[in-house]
């Protein structure tokens, strides 16, 4: 008796309370706190200057975390962590400043001929390798062949395929690349299968680097774990897998002045949480120079900025969505304007990405002063109603699918929860939002029956605009035809005849003041005008430094630290 | 492998770094409970009794009662929404119309802490009923028919049991995608195997007890053997050991989020939370940001494992010392 | 005895083959570890070709047989990564692990049994309900939260070596050692207590202890000389069976405390999606917990007349 009671008690408390609950409504949880969203915060950390020069001094060892590598020898080096190794190892033709000049390397000068088809690069004399074998026209020549050849196993060779009899000796039907003539062991010269008036940006990469007469085959792991160089640091002991890669200084380097440091040491982190694990080991002194996960770069900035142990700068790359164009629903100039007006940038870069990046207007950063147009991108603000306006005039009404993908393990999953979140409340879409392995994201973009948009970024290999629009908005870029996967980076198949002759008359001008303006033009029609892709935020880099004991510790093109001017104060 | 008679202590785990279920100590076999003659209710009131007097029993049953209480009623206890982010206040500490603060997307942290209950309810209680199910029925089947039949079943079990709990949730998660259903999936197929140990133990032991034989001698078939007599005295400490495991998956289940294989990343979970935590462990006035999903997880582990012992105590006349 | 063993060690290598199978099926759900670098993708003939140097492109089922054969010969094929033989790596590492898994099992057995002995022995005082909270508490705790607050408030102090530092330093293995371990066996050590006192107090009601306290023999001799001995039976069942899981590599906690063990391998393989080396880890791992249940299995037939003879 008592039993059923107490339980006939219990459910009409649960009633009860359960209707007294359901009158309180949920408060509404927008705002800022304690004060109005009307301004709008400033976004985005501002550039540092770069660090002033100081006098070097021999001495002291630089210490810094990196994830695995995929190579350090330069037939395969690839992402800035690998590269970062192999431009201390190897010094190539030209080099190229932080601040986008191109210097010297190698090559003491060059030239081309008038429509740039054929390049002669000088060398400079009495330049050895770390084992003492002198570096000539031929070092250099061996190792662009040791790089293309078909059993090479390089992932990077590509960069090489401009030069005439590439594509043949790739193929294995040639013996050496024809284009390439070392006759001379003082100079170097270069015929193009494609002219291109920049080509000496692309010798800056680590594949065009010289090999001495002992170089391993690619597929001799002893060797490619303690490849020998020409560059200012040499390596002190091999690469010890997934441990860490001990560097120690060349002291007869020529080439340029030999560096100040005693060595270098990198440490391998696992991938997986390398960036935290960089910023734990800057803060108990293990590491001179680190990386910090975004959700903690406020609270870097705040505590080492005034310390002058902080550095931000914008660097070579873009990120952006990818948009298939050629397919409903994204297949007008006005959807995809739409869509990229109902992104709040602001909001997402000053709340998910803790301010640590600018909201991007444009394709080209500004790294590139003289080719930078902000707000080219007119639909890159914040504007709802003219979202709306747009989306009703291109046929994008509430309730349409709007396919949406992303990589996973990359940390985009907060970013794009947002831009999801944004898209179905301002446009009022059904956005089928899924998260996918690197490559499945690359190969769903490149399929023909590809909707939609896609997370993407763009990291420059070579300091040009031309490498933003080039590979990613020509008609060439596409390399397949509608019914065929993309096999090239264009993956929303962009086409547009004016655009590729604007691009095309850059590439084939000697002026870069011309170049640039042409360049310009391109961007406009493609962004401006045609909105290809929807530029999201910039790339920029932050790191921090121990400057209390070291000097000139600025970030290099490839986001690496400038070990070679690096001194100890 | 061996036979296998109920756990007489704590709960059985695997020690990698997710618990998770795997083989019970071996201890001697003790009897099992012994049928009773009484009627059902006559059975439940003696065992509620019994339970009643055991405090962290009665504490254990408190939280739980509560976690389902907040799982059934969440829509309307959550303050705010648990979903809605709010980009310009992020990881803020407790005040300012949130009791909790909020996370790193701007959510609301009591909303999400709620939420997380709620899930961890449904996944708990679901991934432990399926892993009952597959878990009960091949241990009975096994022990009772003995012979070639338990031999196939005991090294499929073992072989499940050998299998790294980790690295099999991740498979399925990588096989199938992100989800909670995956997340289930992945969880029982790695946990029916002690619960079919467990029932197996149980069922050998039983298989010969007279009433059994009574049974057979009147010419009960053998399904109806098995479902009428043994199954019902058998499933007591399998019960008992479920009851843990709930809590048990729950870690399990935080410890994939961990890993970044788990329910998707726009879902309050609770090791979710955690390990979006992570970056501001040393951060000072951050630690709103795990300690609530943290307390959340040990307090209901903390309960259900009570319940387990009350359970156990309260089952098994012989453990409750001289009362 | 001689044929019980035969016989189960017959079950375990069937057990040991069943779960390779498993793990290589689930081989292809890893993705293909070829088809990009980072931000790029790797131009397709080239992926083709570094799939095929791996065999690759080769029907599953082949995969797997030339897999099973290569292991007989000690073969565990080479990472996709560096091309470095995986048994290479493993040599590396595992005893690594096995100093981690013998150091937690060790503090393990200190703490729990000790504790569960106290719990059992002065049963329903305060130090019983202390034991019984704190191991149900620590069982509550998620090991990788226990491994953040460790490394958050305990690396570079004192003795612990500094999480993370730079590879150049030299740390002895006893004090890299310490801080896993201790995260590894704060769990372990609570189920240990919750199964020692659970298996003691049954014990301590049982009809031969109450004749040997009958006899006279005094309370530290009743317990310290048959009571331990007969409730340890289940807790060194347990200890077996946790030992060889975790000689099988703690993912996490190697990870959170860059511990160069199993785990640790596993870990970074799995992020690469290098499926020689899982596959190598898992097998090793299903290895380890099968071979020390069968060594569990039999110590405890031995002990165990009536379950020898089943």
């Amino acid at each position: 008796m008592t039993r059923s009671k107490a339980g006939l008690t219990a459910v009409a408390m649960t009633a009860v309370v359960g209707l007294v609950l359901t009158g309180c409504a949920q408060q509404s949880n927008q705002g800022v706190p304690g004060g109005d969203a009307a301004a709008q915060p400033a976004v985005g950390f501002p550039e540092t200057e770069d660090f002033p020069e100081t006098p070097g001094k021999p001495g002291g060892v630089f210490r810094l975390g990196i994830s695995e590598p995929t190579a350090i020898d330069p037939f395969n080096a690839q992402e800035s962590e690998g590269i970062g190794v192999t431009e201390a190892l190897f010094t190539g033709l030209v080099q190229v400043e932080p601040d986008g000049e191109v210097v010297p390397g190698a090559a003491t000068d060059w030239s081309a001929n008038a429509d740039c088809s054929v390049w002669t690069f000088n060398l400079a004399q009495g330049a050895t390798f770390h084992n003492g074998e002198p570096v000539d026209a031929a070092s250099f020549k061996r190792g662009w062949e040791r790089a293309a050849a078909p059993e090479s196993g390089s992932e990077v060779s590509y960069h090489l395929d401009v030069i005439q009899g590439y594509t043949e000796y790739q193929a294995g039907t040639a013996t050496e690349i024809t284009g390439v003539n070392a006759t001379n062991p003082a100079q170097i010269a270069v015929t193009l299968a494609k002219p291109d008036c920049e080509y000496e940006l692309r010798t800056n990469h680590p594949v065009y680097s010289p090999v001495p007469t002992v170089v391993g085959a690619t597929t001799d792991t002893a060797y490619t774990d303690a490849p020998i160089g020409n560059g200012p640091f040499k390596l002190d002991g091999p690469w010890q897998h997934d441990t860490g890669i001990k560097l120690t200084r060349f002291d007869e380097y020529s080439v340029g002045e030999p560096a100040y440091l005693d060595g270098a040491e990198f440490t391998i982190l696992p991938s997986a949480n390398a960036a935290q694990l960089e910023y734990d080991g800057f803060v108990n002194g293990q590491f001179d120079w680190a990386r910090m996960p975004p959700t903690l770069l406020k609270l870097a900035r705040e505590t080492y900025e005034p310390q002058g142990k902080w550095l931000s700068k914008i660097a070579n790359g873009m990120n952006y969505l990818t948009v298939a164009g050629t397919k409903a629903p994204m297949d007008s100039a006005d959807a995809r304007k739409a869509v990229s007006l109902a992104i709040d940038r602001n909001a997402i870069v000053q709340g998910v990405l803790q301010g640590s990046t600018t909201p991007a207007s444009s394709l080209v950063p500004s790294l590139f002063p003289d080719a930078y147009q902000k707000d080219v991108c007119g639909a890159c603000r914040y504007d709802v109603e003219e979202a709306k306006r747009l989306a009703a005039s291109a046929g994008l009404v509430p309730g349409t699918e709007l396919s949406f993908q992303f990589n996973t393990g990359g940390g985009h999953e907060e970013w794009t929860a947002a831009v999801r979140q944004q898209l179905e409340t301002n446009l009022g879409l059904k956005v089928t939002y899924t998260g996918l392995p690197f490559t499945d994201l690359l190969n769903n973009q490149g399929a023909p029956e590809a909707t939609g948009i896609f997370r993407s970024a763009w990291g420059a290999d070579y300091p040009t605009p031309g490498n933003f629009l080039i590979p990613l908005l020509a008609t060439s870029s596409i390399g397949a035809t509608p019914t065929e996967p993309v096999t090239g980076n264009n993956y929303g198949r962009y086409s547009n005849p004016e655009f590729d002759e604007f691009v095309l008359k850059a590439s084939a001008s000697q002026d870069e003041a011309e170049r640039n303006e042409l360049w310009k033009q391109a961007e406009k029609i493609a962004i401006g005008d045609d909105q290809a892709l929807i530029p999201l935020w910039a790339r920029q880099q932050f790191r921090l430094v121990a400057t209390d004991k070291f000097a000139n510790t600025n970030m290099n093109f490839n986001e690496n630290p400038t070990l070679e001017t690096i001194t100890l104060k | 492998m061996t036979t296998l008679p109920p756990p007489t202590g704590g709960a059985p785990t695997e020690t990698t770094d997710v618990v998770g279920p795997t083989r019970s100590p071996a201890s001697p076999p003790t009897a099992a409970v012994p049928p009773k003659s009484r009627r059902p209710t006559g059975q439940f009131r003696d065992v509620w009794r019994r339970y009643r007097r055991n405090k962290l029993a009665l504490i254990g049953l408190g939280i739980v009662g509560l976690l389902v209480f907040l799982a059934i009623f969440e829509p309307f206890l959550t303050p705010y929404s648990p979903f809605e982010q709010n980009l310009l206040n992020t990881t803020a500490p407790p005040g300012n119309g949130h009791v909790f603060g909020t996370d790193v997307l701007g959510r609301d942290m009591l909303s999400a802490v709620i939420y997380g209950a709620k899930l961890a309810v449904i996944v708990g209680v679901v991934t432990v009923l399926a892993s009952l199910l597959v878990g009960v029925t091949l241990g009975a089947i096994a022990g009772f028919a003995g012979g070639a039949i338990d031999a196939v079943i005991a090294r499929v079990t073992d072989t499940f049991l050998a299998f790294p709990l980790l690295i099999g949730a991740i498979l399925i998660v990588r096989t199938f995608g992100a989800g909670i259903l995956p997340v289930i999936v992945a969880l029982a197929i790695f946990g029916w195997t002690t619960a079919a140990r467990l029932m197996r133990g149980q069922t050998l032991a039983l298989r010969e007890n007279e009433y059994v034989e009574a049974a057979r001698s009147i010419g009960a078939t053998n399904s109806r053997i098995l479902t009428r007599h043994i199954l019902p005295n058998a499933i007591a400490p399998v019960l008992v050991y479920s009851f843990t495991s709930i809590g048990v998956v729950v870690v399990a289940m935080a410890s994939l989020s961990y890993l970044g294989v788990g329910v998707p990343a726009d879902i309050p979970e609770w090791g979710r939370m955690i390990s979006q935590a992570n970056a501001f462990l040393r951060v000072p006035g951050k630690s709103h940001l795990w300690v609530f999903p943290s307390l959340a997880i040990v307090l209901t582990t903390l309960g259900f494992a009570f319940v387990a012992d009350g359970l156990r105590d309260a089952l098994d006349p012989k453990l409750r010392g001289r009362d | 005895m001689g044929k019980f063993i035969l016989r189960r060690a017959a079950q375990a290598l069937l057990v040991i083959i069943g779960a390779t199978l498993l793990v290589f099926l689930a081989n292809f759900a890893f993705g293909d570890p070829f088809g990009s670098t980072g931000d790029r993708q790797v131009p397709p003939a080239i992926a083709a070709a570094n799939r095929a140097a791996f065999g690759l492109d080769q029907p599953l089922p082949l995969q797997y047989l030339t897999y099973m054969g290569n292991l007989f010969t000690g073969d565990l094929g080479v990472d996709y990564n560096q091309n470095r033989p995986v048994i290479e790596l493993l040599i590396e590492t595992v005893p690594n692990t096995a100093r981690l898994a013998l150091v937690a099992i060790v503090i393990d057995i200190f703490i729990g049994v000790t504790a569960g002995i106290i719990a059992a022995v002065k049963r329903y005082s305060f130090a019983d309900v202390l034991v019984t909270v704190v191991s149900t508490l620590a069982i509550g705790i998620p090991t990788f939260v226990i491994g953040f607050v460790l490394v958050a408030t305990l690396s570079g102090v004192g003795p612990f070596p500094t999480v993370p530092r730079s590879f150049t330093v030299e740390v002895p293995w006893y004090t890299e050692v310490l801080l896993p371990a201790f995260a590894l066996a704060i769990v372990d050590a609570a189920f240990v207590a919750r199964l020692m006192r659970g298996s003691m107090l049954e014990v301590l009601r049982s009809d031969y202890i109450r004749t040997a306290r009958a006899k006279g023999l005094s309370e530290r001799k009743v317990i310290g000389k048959h009571a331990l001995r007969n409730s340890m039976i289940p807790v060194i069942t347990y200890i077996g069976v946790s030992l060889g899981g975790l000689l099988g590599g703690a993912i996490i906690t190697e990870g959170i405390f860059q511990y160069p063990g199993v785990g640790y391998l596993l870990f970074r393989a799995i992020g690469a999606n290098n499926a020689p080396v899982i596959t190598a880890v898992v097998i090793f791992s299903v290895l380890a917990i099968v071979v020390l249940s069968l060594i569990v299995d039999i110590l405890y037939a031995y002990l165990d007349p009536r379950i020898r003879l089943s």
